[in-house]
């Protein structure tokens, strides 16, 4: 039963994110022939797009010749900008609140006069985030290989599934960062935007230094790239949200109520 | 600490910030007792309840419930399991409706009694379909008794249980407890701002000030135990020094002087002789005039 209470507490945020994760991924497919045209138009005037335009960069060059492929396009729109910007915060979202801010609504004595320990109160809780968080990272990709069709186009299972896992697992490190900081914060907010301005660092700090890549291990960039999962951003990923939950569940072992 | 209690502290201490919410409180719940819990806002009420359920831990000293730490984490469901606890703001899911929470409480307890569900269901009015937060604080306040009430506890643990109802309200919660722990042979321990219904429901009192036990005992021997004196004399009355033990308040006013023993009296009375006052008077306190005296502050 603390499970179900958990996912009463969680239930909304995680099916709003699950339905606007899913449109995101559902549009980014069908935009994939609006962009073939304007590729189209362009090659049709023998224009080079770079060559115009003097001060692009190579990264917007390789943008645009990325986006010639529906595979170039999905990954660039979808993994790499949308559901990786979206899922972070979404994976923010569902890691916020717990037995403290019960605490700040008063029901937390009704919780903690149960005939459990408080780790099971966060495990339950941990748990059903967790799993929420799964299901937003592999249904979105999954709906792109359904829809695909729709356009003529493919985007294999593998190919979703493995986005997914890349997802779930960089997903996890916020969700656990905000859980870690809803131990000590018995409001929503801080630990929302605590964490949205940690990911907002590591996002500019990750241009700087390349091994703080959380967002490319999220976008699957070596699995676009190479065909390899990231299996040591995987490993680091596990290794940062275990310990920011260990270290929540201890906050939580310790604290008076 | 001692068998046949139900609660056992000794030495309890508590610090929150700069501040000593708990000062080497002792104290003892007989089993099967009816315990009431008094002491002014800040004196530690809650902090001792929440230390008793595991909420809280001490900083010094042990709390035992059923003979368990309270302390001890993982001994922590077991006490649980065998305590009900109302919190004074009977805050519960807003989420959920009446019928989800007892059943979602339900789970928790092997030994819930649906028996007494059904029939507090129908005796506090509460339509299982309706959602928490549409609940009035009364009808919030019945809820909280019925989830504590079915869990087949041997103690109920109670904050202010009828904190914020109406007098009408207050009755029909007090008659359900006292009825439910006669009839389940459970012990009671509640803290409670109302003097009036401690003193109709309760047989043990303890008085805890500052974090403190200052008056522990049985009702009936506090209330026998207790005396004010009453001395009048022809003239002002003299100034008054009371060596005897128990002396709690020697008040001067014209020809009047009246004290407060705790002692029984008769040492009292002995040396107010000496004074040759007109007339004695000896009457029996109220819990209001005990309590009144245990937490009086210093003029």
């Amino acid at each position: 039963m603390l499970w179900h209470k958990a996912w009463r507490e969680t239930r909304w945020r995680f099916i709003t994110a699950l339905v606007i994760l899913t449109m995101i991924a559902g549009s980014n497919v069908f935009e994939y022939l609006a962009t073939v045209r304007l590729l189209a138009q362009l090659d049709q005037r023998a224009v080079d797009p770079v060559a115009q335009v003097s001060g692009l960069t190579a990264a917007i060059q390789e943008a645009i010749e990325l986006q010639r492929t529906f595979r170039g396009f999905i990954w660039y729109q979808t993994f790499r900008q949308n559901l990786t910007q979206m899922g972070v915060f979404f994976a923010i979202l569902l890691g916020c609140g717990g037995l403290l801010h019960e605490s700040s609504k008063g029901s937390a004595l009704f919780t903690l006069s149960l005939p459990v320990t408080r780790r099971q109160l966060l495990g339950a809780r941990t748990g059903t985030g967790l799993a929420e968080l799964f299901a937003i990272s592999m249904v979105p990709p999954l709906t792109i290989s359904l829809l695909a069709p729709a356009i003529g186009q493919q985007f294999s299972l593998i190919d979703a599934l493995s986005h997914g896992v890349c997802i779930f697992f960089a997903a996890a490190v916020f969700f656990s960062l905000a859980s870690f900081l809803s131990t000590l914060f018995g409001d929503l907010w801080r630990p929302l935007l605590i964490t949205i301005g940690i990911a907002c660092a590591i996002a500019i700090a990750s241009f700087a230094v390349p091994q703080l890549g959380i967002f490319s291990v999220m976008s699957g960039e070596s699995y676009f790239r190479t065909g390899s999962l990231p299996w040591a951003g995987f490993l680091a990923s596990a290794v940062i949200a275990t310990a920011l939950l260990y270290s929540a569940a201890e906050t939580v072992e310790r604290r008076d109520f | 600490m001692s068998d046949g209690a139900a609660i056992e502290t000794a030495g309890l201490w508590k610090r929150y910030d700069e501040v000593d919410a708990l000062r080497g409180l002792d104290l003892k719940v007989p089993t099967g007792s009816i315990f009431g819990f008094l002491g002014r806002n800040g004196a530690g009420k809650t902090t001792t309840i929440k230390i008793l359920l595991g909420m809280a831990r001490p900083d010094k000293g042990e709390a035992r419930v059923f003979g368990i730490s309270s302390s001890d984490s993982a001994a922590g469901p077991e006490i649980r399991r065998r305590t009900a606890f109302v919190s004074d703001e009977k805050d519960l899911y807003d989420y959920m409706t009446v019928g989800e929470i007892v059943a979602f409480t339900r789970s928790f307890y092997p030994k819930w009694r649906g028996d007494l569900e059904q029939q507090f269901l129908r005796k506090f009015d509460l339509a299982p379909g309706r959602a928490i937060k549409g609940l009035s604080r009364g009808m919030r306040t019945k809820l909280a008794m019925l989830l504590a009430l079915c869990r087949g506890a041997g103690l109920l643990l109670l904050d202010e249980p009828t904190s914020g109802l109406d007098p009408a309200m207050a009755e029909e919660v007090l008659q359900s407890l006292v009825g439910h722990v006669a009839t389940e042979g459970a012990t009671m321990f509640f803290s409670s701002h109302q003097l009036a219904e401690v003193e109709q429901i309760a047989d043990h009192v303890a008085i805890i000030d500052r974090g403190q036990t200052v008056v522990s005992g049985a009702l009936d021997d506090l209330r026998s135990q207790y005396q004010r004196i009453q001395l009048v004399f022809d003239a002002d009355a003299p100034e008054i020094r009371v060596h005897a033990p128990g002396t709690h308040r020697v008040q001067r006013k014209g020809r009047v002087v009246t004290i407060l023993s705790s002692s029984g009296g008769a040492a009292v009375l002995d040396e107010l002789r000496g004074y040759r006052p007109s007339s004695f008077d000896v009457s029996p306190v109220t819990l209001k005039d005990i309590f009144l005296e245990s937490v009086r502050t210093e003029d």
